[in-house]
């Protein structure tokens, strides 16, 4: 039963339970940030090799973008098969995810670069991997951010719906207040969440603003 | 410098981009390739630092055949200037122009040391350093382009439609530009254009080609214009050749006239006198410090007092003049067109009044300069000189006796183009 | 994979196509509850999106709804529902209309954008009115986009009611809910299996209606999900 008069939240509970949030939420993030990296590290080889031989393009898109449509739970619940009971019920099927919102980033990153840039770079006698790595790579970054921007974003999201195998970061208020009755840890989870991604989402833009100093000069100058 | 041995491009499909190549391009020259578009001319510039291979035949640079390199190591001993510019937006102006130096190992220190160096030669300040591509306009940007092109100083330059993109007037200040570059640095530089007076006024030699991919004719550009090979040619050129051709002329050989030309504190009493003298319709009236005044009619002088002093008689304006032995024969001409007395002012590097010229005179030099130019042509090709303003410099023996100088180029800021 | 096999077996055998707990019945509630809430959604938020587009304004509303709808739990949100409305049978339709407003308002809102201004300057000129150039020119040529955007809403949407099953909805996430409680994990890969083809079958059936929607001339306009 919730307690008339105490307001939406119970912060005598969160600050009784900082330790506990304090876990989980970084049990979130781990459960989050790992699929990320790993589908960028798969990403950025597996999108440089589909722009640089189209035909490879869409195969691979159309099969991330097949699995980027299926129900999380779902696949999660699959896993299990696999994997028992454990994280990697969850960082699988969120690396997958992320390599359909990555690998697009890539490529369409790469193909973004102006055709003139690319001649005159191989003109000057760059060969074809110096080229990659020192010009259409770094004018690639902010279209692959926006892509890890997205990512990160719903990965942190996502990850609390494993809490239904017991593996769910913040997800864990979640199941905890239901059947507590109290809305208070669901306040927090949601918050918490919430807060989480777009913090990510923040960091991500100060880094591409970090790594852009061209795209800097150009909005000071808008 | 340059070589093209029965060069052939042809693409899948049966399209023949260029068509049997032989063409020479000498050190130390601007050979330009000019044409409409579909002639082959980007292609036959491609084909020398391996952008695109040819068919058939062969492409020598310095002697060597430019398939005995890889194409990377080829590229970084060739500058390369492209309409676009092509500037990497991620790095800043003295990146962009030190890439090939830091690509073939110099210290970035070194290497942006140069590019600053670069950046004073064509024409930028060393402020811009420090900015991106963007902040530049097109003309700067171009002029990077350049920069970067010259940075490891490669002793050949391509340059593909490099001022296509610019407006005319940043266009025609390139040019110039570039006209003092390669005074200062002598590099073999082949030059694509479908501008037939971009080709005139920047190249020494000449290279026309007709769609389908073959030459039609190579000289240099005096040449071009007075001999054009065939009717092609000759539409190519366009329909004022003649006239744009006396821009080669040096007015060196232009004989003046002084005797109509009177000070403004002399009489019109004296100044009546001596237009009956020298027979002349209109008197110039000049300063004490011998600057143009204007001009007096000799029938006008009748109506005034014999003791009024010159300068105070109303004078018609004596509008362009022209540098004597300066400015080229086209200059004169059109000093002399505008003029409202048919008579054009010559004046020195002052302004001072040299003397006065007429469709006379200038129809006599004309045909001294052609028969010159003829003569010169005979003996050889005539040497390509510089085209600092004031030298007939290198003009061969066309200097000798005749008094008149065949012009090695025209004269830097005259823009080339029929208004 | 005998988790697989076990799961096969438990969806062929014959009690599971009977009932108010089989196949069918799971299904057909699945599909309600889906095309319930994406059809209030889109009647939500495709006007929506289509007003902030042509009136060139909102846009910061839209880039939010976007990010928000991502970031927004889905689990924790039906368990807000159905907490705050003390365990109402209705307390799943708010998180699923919810959940499916942001793709539908960004890819209208964007699709309406995308149309440019070329057009819309060329049939402003021709003399149409606000209203007809956003229902004659602008709205058709975001057709693509909005129809991606109503496709990923219902993935959305689907995965949102899988998920509901744990504060006691019907569908096909029954199976799952109810086989890990009973640490049944034939019923569990079972009901995982189901709730995949059912996702793919909806893809399909976008797909399709898609590329049968959109003239030729669009197509090429379509950036996907």
């Amino acid at each position: 039963m919730n307690d008339e008069g105490q307001g939406l939240v119970d912060w005598a509970w969160v600050t009784g339970n900082l330790g506990l949030i304090a876990y989980y939420a970084w049990q979130n993030l781990y459960l989050a940030l790992v699929p990320v990296l790993i589908g960028l590290a798969v990403s950025v080889p597996l999108g440089i090799a589909c722009a640089r031989w189209g035909w490879l393009y869409p195969p691979v898109l159309g099969v991330t973008s097949v699995l980027y449509a299926l129900p999380a739970l779902a696949l999660f619940a699959l896993m299990i098969a696999w994997a028992g009971l454990t994280e990697a019920i969850v960082i699988v099927p969120l690396t997958l995810y992320s390599l359909a919102l990555l690998i697009p980033g890539v490529v369409d990153g790469l193909r973004a670069v102006p055709e003139p840039v690319r001649q005159s770079a191989t003109a000057m006698g760059f060969g074809p991997v110096r080229r990659l790595v020192q010009v259409e790579l770094p004018l690639a970054i902010p279209v692959v951010i926006a892509g890890l921007r997205v990512a990160t974003v719903s990965s942190i999201s996502l990850v609390s719906v494993g809490q239904l195998m017991g593996v769910g970061g913040l997800g864990y208020f979640f199941t905890d207040g239901e059947q507590r009755d109290f809305p208070t840890e669901v306040y927090v989870g949601i918050g918490l969440i919430v807060i989480l991604a777009f913090a990510a989402d923040a960091l991500l833009v100060l880094l591409r603003w970090s790594l852009t100093p061209w795209l800097r000069a150009r909005e000071a100058a808008a | 410098m340059i070589t093209f041995e029965g060069v052939t491009k042809r693409y899948p499909g049966g399209v023949v981009a260029v068509d049997g190549l032989d063409l020479e391009v000498p050190a130390g020259q601007t050979m330009v390739l000019v044409g409409p578009s579909g002639c082959g001319k980007t292609t036959s510039l491609r084909m020398v630092n391996r952008m695109v291979d040819p068919t058939a035949g062969r492409i020598l640079l310095g002697g060597r055949d430019v398939r005995g390199s890889a194409p990377a190591e080829l590229r970084r001993g060739i500058g390369y200037v492209i309409q676009q510019a092509g500037l990497f937006p991620h790095r800043t102006v003295e990146d962009n122009i030190a890439t090939v130096p830091m690509l073939t190992g110099w210290k970035k220190g070194r290497a942006r040391g140069r590019a600053r160096e670069l950046m004073d030669l064509v024409g930028l300040d060393r402020q811009m350093a420090r900015r991106y591509p963007h902040q530049l306009s097109g003309g700067q940007q171009q002029r990077v382009g350049v920069a970067r092109a010259l940075a490891a100083d490669p002793p050949v330059l391509l340059m593909d439609e490099p001022f296509s993109a610019v407006d005319p007037i940043i266009r025609a200040s390139l040019q110039d530009e570039l006209l003092r570059i390669q005074a200062e640095l002598h590099k073999t530089i082949v030059l694509v254009t479908h501008d037939v007076e971009e080709a005139i006024k920047v190249g020494d030699q000449v290279a026309v080609f007709r769609p389908g991919g073959k030459l039609a004719q190579v000289a240099p550009p005096e040449r071009l214009l007075g001999s054009p090979a065939d009717d092609y040619v000759e539409d190519f050129l366009g329909f004022d050749r003649g006239i744009r051709r006396l821009s080669f002329f040096g007015s060196a050989g232009l004989d003046l006239d002084v005797e109509a030309i009177a000070s403004a504190e002399a009489t019109v009493g004296m100044a009546r006198q001596q237009a009956k003298d020298a027979g002349q319709p209109w008197l110039l009236v000049v300063s004490p410090q011998r600057l143009p005044r204007g001009w007096v009619a000799a029938a006008d002088l009748e109506t005034y007092a014999d003791g009024t002093a010159l300068g105070d008689v109303p004078l018609s304006p004596c509008g362009h003049t022209f540098r004597a032995g300066a400015d080229s024969l086209r200059a004169a001409l059109d000093a002399t067109v505008l003029s409202r007395t048919g008579r054009a002012v010559g004046v020195d590097a002052r302004g001072r009044v040299v003397g006065v010229t007429s469709y006379e005179k200038l129809r006599a030099a004309i045909q001294v300069a052609e028969e010159a130019s003829e003569s010169a042509g005979a003996r050889g090709r005539l040497a390509g000189g510089t085209r600092e303003t004031g030298h007939a410099g290198g003009a061969g023996a066309a200097a000798g006796g005749n008094g008149a100088a065949a012009w090695p180029g025209p004269v830097p800021g005259e823009s080339g183009g029929t208004a | 994979m005998s988790a697989l096999g076990s799961a096969w077996h438990w969806l062929i055998s014959a009690q599971q196509w009977h009932g108010a707990n089989g196949i069918p019945a799971r299904l057909a509630e699945h599909a309600i509850y889906t095309g319930i809430s994406l059809a209030i959604a889109v009647a939500v938020a495709l006007p929506a999106g289509l007003l902030l587009g042509h009136s060139r304004r909102g846009g910061f509303v839209a880039v939010s709804a976007a990010n928000l709808g991502r970031a927004l739990p889905t689990l924790g949100l039906l368990v807000l529902a159905f907490t705050v409305s003390s365990a109402s049978p209705a307390a799943w339709l708010v998180p699923l209309v919810v959940l499916g407003i942001p793709p539908v308002l960004v890819n209208a809102y964007e699709g309406v954008l995308g149309a440019g201004e070329d057009l819309r300057d060329a049939a402003v000129g021709m003399g149409m009115t606000g209203r007809q150039v956003l229902l004659r020119v602008e709205m058709p040529v975001a057709l693509p986009l909005i129809i991606a955007g109503i496709r990923t809403a219902a993935i959305q949407v689907v995965a949102t009611a899988t998920i509901a099953a744990y504060i006691g909805l019907g569908g096909l996430g029954r199976y799952i809910i109810d086989g890990l409680a009973t640490k049944d994990y034939a019923m569990v890969a079972g009901g995982a299996i189901l709730v995949v083809a059912f996702a793919l079958v909806i893809q399909i059936v976008f797909t399709v209606t898609g590329r049968l929607a959109v003239p030729a001339g669009l197509r090429h306009r379509a950036a996907g999900s």
